[in-house]
């Protein structure tokens, strides 16, 4: 059996558009039917669905203003929705503001399920994609990880951490740090591909944080490429004098005026080579582990996690 | 007579710029060969100013978000990635007009990246590869002006070689500024990095360049070296006077210059085997 792993919320009251949905979409989603809007409310506020459709039959300006409501808050406003109208229906402005996409009666049971399926996944496209390096967040990390453990796979976790990234932002301001995130995710993203263009991924947990999965035998290689090169880079991103002097002056974690020098990564690697692991979450401690001994190391190196069992 | 200002509005319509035709040939093989590496499609790149050009316009481009950041081709590659690289190499055209003319001119920036690579070696400056790029660059609004105004610029070569000038005061003559305005001008457009433009920009009058003057005077220098050494062609035969705020700047000894001479014998050579005359 298919595990359905993602859930529609269908406000309708007309039997026939329930009885089209049901057979189109139930085999492959968890659909949920509501008759009005407000008792779908609930299920929506406690249980975040992947997809609400919405009949027109439901076309009263009351539950437009709560399905309005629904999208102004920034946790919901991420689900898409699909309105169902008439063939004559013209959308209106308020539509364009509160809608995703729309679909007639009339090409129901033949469009509904290609649309429905593209708009779910051009939701978790956009919503897993981090914004400032366009790369997939925690979620699909999350994904690609247990994946591996659950198909028994071996391969090699690396976390990626910045040497001295803050002392760079107080004294250069975050759309310069911006620039060296976005500058660290394409160096990473590409590196990876160039070395291991299947099966390979690359991720970006959030800030100075990224993740890169790989085979074991090209991992260690891989991880010295990256610094090596991120060495070679990074000091464009200083203005000409501190890149001339080879260091910054900033303030610590203290308050206390310090000289820092040029940026550096310290890369965290575990693999399951030697241990086993049957959560994504053990892994992942372990790979950031790592990072912090590579990081109290002296930085600007990797560190790779050798311990047995 | 063309207005300045109208110029300079043409020039920087420009969004690419053509090659030329024996390049677009091995070009052709280099994106079709599936096991290409970013290596050899790194050097192929940094022996052409114009896909050089293209690939320092796009790496800087505000998409990717640290524009006037990256002056060197291989990190450029790195951070476009093979995909973004092989598609817009496929998008490069070639100059219909003036192959001879453009030849010349390709053979010169070689020459010249290849000379400031060894000045800046020699003088253990930092970044070798950004110099290289700039040697590279350095004439790249001559491309510019040969590409928007084929037919006057084809003469004005003419009537420099004919009368004995330099290009470089023809074009004063007829459009006001020069080739170091125009590259700068389209530099600035396509949001080089700032060494690069001042480097286009002065590297006639290296007495000007306040931040980059090591690098400034180093592509001075090499720009007149590879012409006394008569490899390629850079739109006269005329061999102009060395800035004296530039020798000092680099203050070059006899021993040096005598290296320098020597490795460049040994590179141009080498490179001319590369041949860029299109069969």
């Amino acid at each position: 059996m298919m595990i359905k792993n993602k859930t529609i919320a269908i406000i309708t009251n007309n039997s026939v558009t329930k009885n089209i949905l049901n057979q189109k979409l139930d085999s492959l989603y968890n659909a949920l039917y509501f008759s009005k809007v407000h008792f779908a409310l609930d299920y929506i506020y406690n249980s975040l669905p992947d997809l609400i459709i919405l009949d027109t039959i439901e076309h009263d300006s009351i539950s437009l203003s709560i399905v309005k409501d629904i999208k102004k808050d920034p946790i919901f406003a991420q689900i898409p929705i699909i309105y169902i109208v008439p063939l004559d229906y013209v959308l209106t402005q308020d539509d364009f503001a509160i809608f995703d996409d729309y679909i007639r009666y009339d090409y129901l049971e033949d469009e509904i399920l290609p649309l429905t399926t593209l708009c779910l996944n051009r939701a978790e496209r956009v919503v897993e994609t981090n914004p400032l390096s366009r790369l997939p967040g925690n979620i699909t990390i999350a994904k690609q990880i247990q994946n591996r453990l659950d198909r028994q796979e071996v391969f090699a976790v690396a976390y990626t951490d910045l040497d001295f990234f803050k002392p760079y932002n107080d004294k250069y301001g975050f759309s310069r740090g911006d620039e060296v995130l976005k500058m660290l995710g394409r160096l990473i993203l590409n590196t990876v591909r160039q070395w291991q263009p299947q099966d390979s991924f690359v991720g970006h947990i959030g800030g100075d944080d990224f993740v890169f999965i790989c085979s074991v035998d090209k991992v260690e290689g891989l991880a010295q490429e990256i610094i090596q090169t991120f060495r070679k880079i990074v000091p464009t991103f200083y203005d000409s004098e501190d890149r001339f002097k080879g260091y910054i002056d900033s303030i610590d974690r203290e308050g206390v005026r310090k000289k820092f020098p040029i940026m550096g990564l310290s890369i965290g690697i575990a693999t399951n080579q030697h241990r086993s692991f049957t959560h994504y979450g053990e892994i992942a401690e372990v790979a950031s582990e790592m990072k912090k001994y590579a990081k109290v190391s002296g930085g600007d190196c990797y560190k790779i996690d050798k311990r047995k069992g | 007579m063309i207005d300045t200002k109208n110029l300079r509005a043409q020039i920087e319509k420009i969004d690419t710029l053509p090659t030329i035709p024996s390049v677009l040939k091995k070009l052709l093989s280099v994106i079709e060969d599936p096991k290409v590496s970013l290596n050899d499609i790194g050097s192929f790149i940094s022996n052409d100013p114009v896909l050089t050009s293209r690939v320092i316009k796009v790496v800087n481009s505000p998409i990717y978000g640290f524009p006037g950041r990256i002056s060197s081709v291989n990190q450029a590659l790195i951070l476009l990635g093979l995909n973004v690289v092989k598609g817009m190499l496929l998008g490069v055209s070639v100059f219909e007009a003036m192959q001879k003319t453009m030849a010349g001119l390709w053979e010169h920036s070689i020459g010249c990246a290849v000379t400031a690579r060894i000045i800046a070696t020699k003088k253990g400056i930092g970044d070798v590869e950004e110099v290289s790029v700039a040697g590279i660059l350095h004439d790249i609004g001559k491309v510019a002006l040969g590409l928007k105004f084929q037919e006057e610029y084809k003469a004005l070569i003419k009537m420099s070689v004919d009368k004995g000038k330099l290009l470089m005061d023809s074009e004063r003559e007829l459009f006001f500024v020069t080739h170091a305005d125009t590259g700068a001008w389209i530099g600035n457009r396509w949001n080089f990095p700032k060494n690069l433009l001042e480097i286009i920009e002065y590297h006639h009058k290296p007495q000007l360049s306040k931040n980059f003057a090591i690098q400034t005077a180093i592509i001075h220098i090499a720009d007149i070296l590879v012409r006394a050494k008569g490899f390629g062609f850079a739109g006269d035969y005329l061999i102009p006077t060395i800035n004296p705020i530039a020798w000092q700047t680099l203050n070059l000894k006899d021993d040096e210059i005598k290296d320098i001479l020597m490795e460049m014998e040994d590179s141009l050579t080498e490179s001319s085997s590369f041949s860029l005359d299109d069969d």
